[in-house]
């Protein structure tokens, strides 16, 4: 080093990527499907014999094939129906005539009959599979990612390093480059490689609908020959047939990280978007679950099989332009009070919509910053 | 309001010239239009710039210009619109508290209002009126749709 004549390295203020790994943990924000214990009450009876069993059970099974979650049986009490099915003005008796019980199974059905609690749904988890059993028995099929996702294995150690280091990178652009005002960052997870780089700007911020979310996704568009939002920033140009594009990135983000020595590893850049029509690949996979592998068949198309971090909780208006966008995963740093994702709402869990994006929470000590 | 929505239908008819899902919306200020809008998703590559978009944003620049305040602004406008507004775009009009929203037909599959309650999660409640000139709204959403598109959203219902 000293033969090149290199001047002495300059006493920097560093700080590894990881110093604050410890004090980072990552959450899925799972839907309440996830987490309750739903119950619902629901009429039972007492069967005298057990010779009655077979011939109330077939019947019951033809003709209110309902509650298919649960055991019909336990302990000699039948489930008949839930007690919202009978109307103000009948007994359950009247109501089971409708459905023209044979003499015998009617008799069963309605001897000692009395209400109980049972679930409502069928249980996601294992760990509530365990409480609602403790209501009634049901079923359960255990989904291995599922479990995953709510112990924290879903995540690789490497992959936990790098999320983390988004949360962390977070919160120094924010300090550093965008005074202390919301960032996000987008990353296609094939490559760990940054996309796009964009933070609510103070111009804006006065009219509260250009948050940074919003930018980011026009960001996004940028490095697909798009976007729509005129902005003041300078962005970063390609070089000639450069193999991935830049010019998601503004440059004032890209210039801070490339100075910086503690982030000479991040990688850089979005795929560039192939010679096809969007509405053609659209038209091609309509299965969003499939997120990352659409964005590997059909290359790049909106925020398909991308990560977004965000250091706020988007809110409403957000939460669903990343829906549009069909983002991969959301993670975010700290809530909001607007936040529709955990605070005020779960977008995600809405099962209506036509894509639907994980949800995860970084969770800290508050040393990030 | 029905004129106001022949104009909405106008830019719809443009944006399905133009490739994009035929979807269009006015803002109406003293009874006089003051922005127009069609979808500009697909040439923008950005699934945010829905009709209502390209007019909320050519009001704050229209504000920002003549240095008025946009917050004021808003409040005096009606959306006029010829399909409910997703839950996005309901969001952002009902944080920017526009006085009223009138659409053409629901949008079952993402609609600010059939969907999700959006004026409950924002905390704010604007008057907002369905089913005007629905039928024709609805008509060039499924023309638009007629090729067998297994992304499209499933065409809202009418109700009226």
């Amino acid at each position: 080093m000293d033969a090149c004549g290199s001047p002495p390295p300059v006493k920097r203020n560093r700080q590894s990527p990881t110093d604050n790994e410890d004090s980072v943990g990552i959450r899925a924000v799972l839907s309440d499907e996830y987490n309750e214990i739903a119950l619902i009450k629901v009429h039972s009876c007492q069967l005298e014999t057990k010779q009655q069993l077979q011939s109330v059970i077939q019947e019951l099974s033809q003709k209110l094939p309902r509650l298919q979650h649960l055991k019909r049986v336990h302990d000699r009490n039948v489930l008949i129906c839930p007690t919202s099915d009978i109307g103000d003005a009948e007994t359950l008796e009247e109501h089971l005539q409708r459905y023209a019980f044979s003499a015998n199974v009617l008799r069963a059905l309605c001897h000692q009959v009395k209400v109980v609690e049972v679930p409502a749904r069928m249980p996601k988890l294992r760990v509530q599979y365990e409480q609602m059993i403790q209501h009634w028995p049901c079923k359960f099929h255990p989904n291995h990612y599922s479990e995953s996702l709510r112990n924290g294995s879903n995540f690789s150690i490497s992959q936990r390093i790098f999320h983390k280091r988004m949360a962390q990178l977070l919160a120094r652009l924010s300090r550093d480059v965008n005074k202390d005002k919301p960032v996000g960052i987008c990353v296609d997870p094939r490559q760990s490689s940054i996309v796009s780089i964009a933070g609510a700007s103070e111009s804006y911020s006065a009219h509260g609908h250009e948050h940074c979310s919003m930018l980011l996704v026009d960001f996004v568009a940028r490095s697909q020959q798009g976007g729509a939002l005129k902005s003041d920033l300078s962005f970063v140009e390609d070089e000639e047939k450069a193999e991935t594009t830049l010019r998601g990135l503004p440059k004032a983000y890209y210039d801070y990280l490339k100075k910086n020595e503690a982030y000479q590893d991040l990688k850089f850049g979005a795929e560039v978007s192939r010679k096809c029509q969007p509405q053609q690949q659209v038209l091609l996979n309509a299965d969003h679950s499939q997120g990352a592998d659409n964005l590997t068949k059909y290359g790049p198309y909106l925020c398909t099989g991308y990560d977004v971090y965000l250091l706020q909780e988007p809110c409403l208006m957000c939460s669903m332009a990343f829906v549009h966008s069909r983002a991969k995963r959301i993670f975010f740093l700290r809530p909001s009070d607007n936040g529709a994702l955990v605070t005020r709402f779960q977008l995600h869990a809405v099962k209506e919509l036509n894509h639907h994006y994980e949800v995860f929470q970084f969770t800290t000590d508050g040393s990030l910053t | 309001m029905a004129a106001f929505m022949e104009e909405a239908l106008m830019e719809a008819r443009r944006a399905r010239d133009a490739g994009e899902v035929p979807v269009g919306c006015v803002f109406v200020h003293e009874d006089k239009v003051v922005a127009r809008g069609a979808n500009e998703v697909n040439v923008s590559r950005n699934a945010t710039r829905h009709a209502e978009f390209i007019c909320i944003d050519a009001i704050l620049a229209y504000c920002r210009e003549k240095n008025l305040p946009a917050r004021q602004m808003f409040s005096e406008i009606i959306v006029v619109v010829t399909v409910e507004p997703c839950i996005m775009c309901s969001a952002a009009l009902h944080t920017l508290g526009v006085q009223e929203i009138i659409f053409g037909c629901e949008n079952d599959r993402f609609g600010g209002k059939t969907v999700v309650n959006v004026g409950a999660v924002v905390g704010k409640k604007i008057k907002i009126t369905g089913g005007v000139r629905g039928d024709e709204a609805m008509a060039l959403l499924k023309e638009f749709y007629k090729g067998d598109n297994p992304a499209a959203p499933t065409v809202a219902k009418k109700k009226n």
